[in-house]
């Protein structure tokens, strides 16, 4: 399906609608097909209107199929993966594109939501599957206080190849029936036009979270796998796991930083895991105040850079030192991100709690850079 | 980044002419930052080696100097206050310093956060590494500090002139280049003295020395050293500039003069002979240079 311009432009347009297309009405059963097609087309022609592009009727019919099973709410979500094999794919186009730029709103309350959802279908998985890797839901009830509502609406999503080994942003908004009963169509909030549909992709995120309640650390050392403990050097167990490859330090009062992740939700999804883990251990493990910390994105804008140029220009922004540092260290103050830029074009971007504040930072940043372009 | 392609007129570099006769040099490596700093493309290579010399006798005086405060405070080591305590009466060099400081500490944090490997081999190491220069500095002027200038330095955000000027020479440098060339030259820009530490500490005969310098003071001598470099490049382009005859400049006759008895000297002819690359700084200009602004270059200037 997806020809090779697709992957590039279309996720980024159309994958934050795509989840809001099929709303399930909450008490009915199964919207008919008629139905949501009709929403579809509508939905389409509005941002084929707003876009110019061509609404991809076909590839994203398909996906209308498993909406049905999500919201029997009893749904194998691995039949539904392998019936729409182009389902997948087409997500798994999306996975690796942003998927936030959504109306605050949409994305405030959906924020957790996916995560949750994602949790759901995880756990639905697990138990009708041997798919996946996480234990089972009994620990779902770790606690999160945003776990409540969105259970029956939160399969929609994240069926995307939970079980490949790339991990879909699961930042797909949630079809929350309860605030998207009709198609609004929404604006892009990613103005590609700008940046060439250069996406700065997140390469690592650190993130905390409260597990509130006093560990044992030689205990937990000795007892979990890949954990590293050496009080003498640092008063903190180092724990890894493997999906999604992330990085944990886990300190005695019970709070616990994560880090490497490649995206909010992974971050989240590992710090889950970790929280499980300590919980499996014997430990009242809760999980409390998760919050992102850092977020550091990375692009190419494929041209060669005039530092020299630069930082003249945006002396009060900027330093570059290059016998300490290769690069240009931008410090933007609105949004507040500090960029790393480099001769070769490749921009590093850190210091954001939100994925937007990268993007923001970078389409900010771009135009300037293209100003001082290398010929 | 070596510059292998050096000027044609490039002799042997290791050992003769060396007044004090050690067999290192950094040579090369100060042809490219020559170059990164204003020179031609290609500085010529006795005047890296005369720019050698001058910042090597430079350092060693500021490490003499130094060791004797240390002693003075009975301490064994050389650290980043002694220096700190010498360089205390020229303000300008020392706000430079202290940026340089900081931005160190800046980049480090910075550096760290994006890495997951380095925040936690920071978080092993123990130590609150975060802005420890600047917290030496801080606490070291706050302890010297009687009128509070010093302390004032630290708010303190003018624009430093001289660090101007070089930005806006480096500019005018790269606008006419290719990319190949600006790589090049890119290249030639982080060329540092700290990067060759362990050569650095050789040429500074270090290990002979009662008191050595720890890891922070050898980044400070590091910079004042490539800081010595960029004030000889500058000083010697202005130098070149002014012997420019200048149609309808009324001092002109004058200055020629100048130019004229000095280029009367043998060794100055030689030095300043016809070659190929007649845009790069010749060691007459340095030694003008020196000869008219001796009391700027180096690091203690103010002492000499």
């Amino acid at each position: 399906m997806a020809s090779a311009p697709w992957p590039e432009r279309v996720p980024r347009l159309l994958a934050p609608r795509l989840p809001s297309y099929p709303p399930p009405p909450p008490t009915v059963g199964l919207p008919s097909m008629e139905q949501e097609e009709a929403y579809l087309e509508l939905y389409l022609d509005q941002c084929a209107a707003q876009d110019g592009l061509a609404p991809p009727r076909s590839p994203l019919f398909s996906p209308v199929v498993p909406y049905d099973m999500y919201i029997l709410n009893a749904s194998n979500p691995d039949t539904a993966f392998n019936s729409n094999p182009e389902v997948k794919e087409t997500s798994g186009d999306f996975s690796s594109v942003d998927l936030s730029f959504l109306p605050d709103e949409v994305t405030q309350e959906n924020k957790d939501q996916p995560v949750i959802s994602k949790h759901e279908t995880e756990e639905n998985s697990e138990s009708q599957s041997p798919q996946s890797r996480l234990p089972s839901p009994s620990e779902q009830d770790v606690g999160l206080g945003l776990n409540s509502s969105s259970l029956s609406n939160s399969h929609s999503q994240l069926h995307p190849g939970d079980t490949d080994s790339v991990q879909p942003s699961p930042e797909k908004p949630n079809s929350d029936s309860l605030s998207l009963a009709s198609i609004t169509p929404m604006t892009p909030m990613t103005p590609i036009s700008e940046c060439c549909g250069i996406v700065p992709q997140l390469q690592n995120i650190v993130s905390t979270v409260n597990l509130a309640c006093k560990l044992d650390l030689k205990k937990i050392a000795l007892h979990a796998k890949n954990a590293e403990y050496n009080p003498k050097r640092f008063a903190a167990v180092i724990m890894r796991i493997r999906e999604p490859r992330t990085t944990a330090l886990i300190f005695s009062s019970g709070k616990m930083v994560c880090t490497g992740a490649k995206s909010e939700e992974q971050s989240r999804l590992a710090a889950r895991k970790y929280a499980r883990v300590v919980q499996k251990l014997g430990f009242p493990a809760r999980f409390l105040d998760f919050k992102i910390q850092n977020m550091v994105g990375s692009c190419d804008v494929r041209f060669p850079i005039r530092l020299e140029g630069l930082v003249l220009t945006h002396q009060q922004f900027s330093s570059y030192e290059p016998e300490l540092f290769p690069g240009l260290i931008y410090r933007m103050v609105k949004p507040r991100i500090v960029l790393l830029i480099f001769v070769s074009g490749k921009v590093v971007l850190t210091g954001a709690k939100e994925r937007s504040e990268i993007y923001e930072a970078f389409e900010n940043i771009y135009p300037i850079l293209k100003g001082f372009k290398k010929a | 980044m070596n510059n292998t392609a050096a000027s044609p007129m490039s002799t042997a570099t290791s050992s003769s002419g060396r007044s004090t006769g050690k067999s290192i040099s950094f040579a090369t490596e100060l042809q490219s930052m020559m170059y990164s700093l204003g020179d031609a493309r290609r500085p010529l290579h006795e005047t890296a080696v005369l720019v050698e010399d001058v910042v090597h006798t430079q350092l060693i005086n500021l490490l003499q100097q130094a060791a004797e405060v240390s002693q003075l405070r009975g301490a064994r080591v050389i650290t980043p206050e002694d220096l700190l305590f010498l360089m205390r009466k020229d303000k300008k060099k020392l706000r430079r310093l202290l940026k340089y400081m900081f931005i160190r500490d800046y980049k480090s944090k910075i550096v760290k956060g994006i890495d997951e490997d380095d925040l936690l081999e920071d978080k092993l190491s123990g130590s609150n590494n975060a802005n420890k220069r600047q917290k030496i500095a801080q606490d070291f002027l706050n302890s010297i500090d009687q009128t509070g200038e010093l302390l004032a330095m630290f708010e303190d955000d003018e624009i430093d002139e001289v660090k101007q000027e070089r930005m806006e020479r480096a500019e005018r440098q790269t606008r006419i280049m290719d990319s190949a060339q600006y790589a090049e030259f890119c290249e030639s820009r982080q060329l540092s003295f700290s990067k060759k530490a362990s050569k650095f500490r050789d040429w500074l005969d270090c290990s002979s020395m009662e008191i050595k310098p720890n890891v922070v003071a050898m980044e400070i001598l590091a910079y004042l050293a490539y800081e010595t470099v960029a004030q000889l490049v500058d000083l010697a382009l202005l130098v070149r500039q002014d012997m420019v005859t200048k149609a309808g400049d009324p001092f002109s006759h004058a200055i020629s003069a100048t130019f004229i008895q000095y280029h009367n000297s043998a060794e100055s002819t030689a030095a300043c002979g016809v070659e190929a690359h007649s845009d790069a700084i010749q060691p007459c200009h340095i030694r003008e240079a020196i000869r008219r602004y001796s009391h700027r270059i180096g690091p203690l200037s103010p002492f000499t």
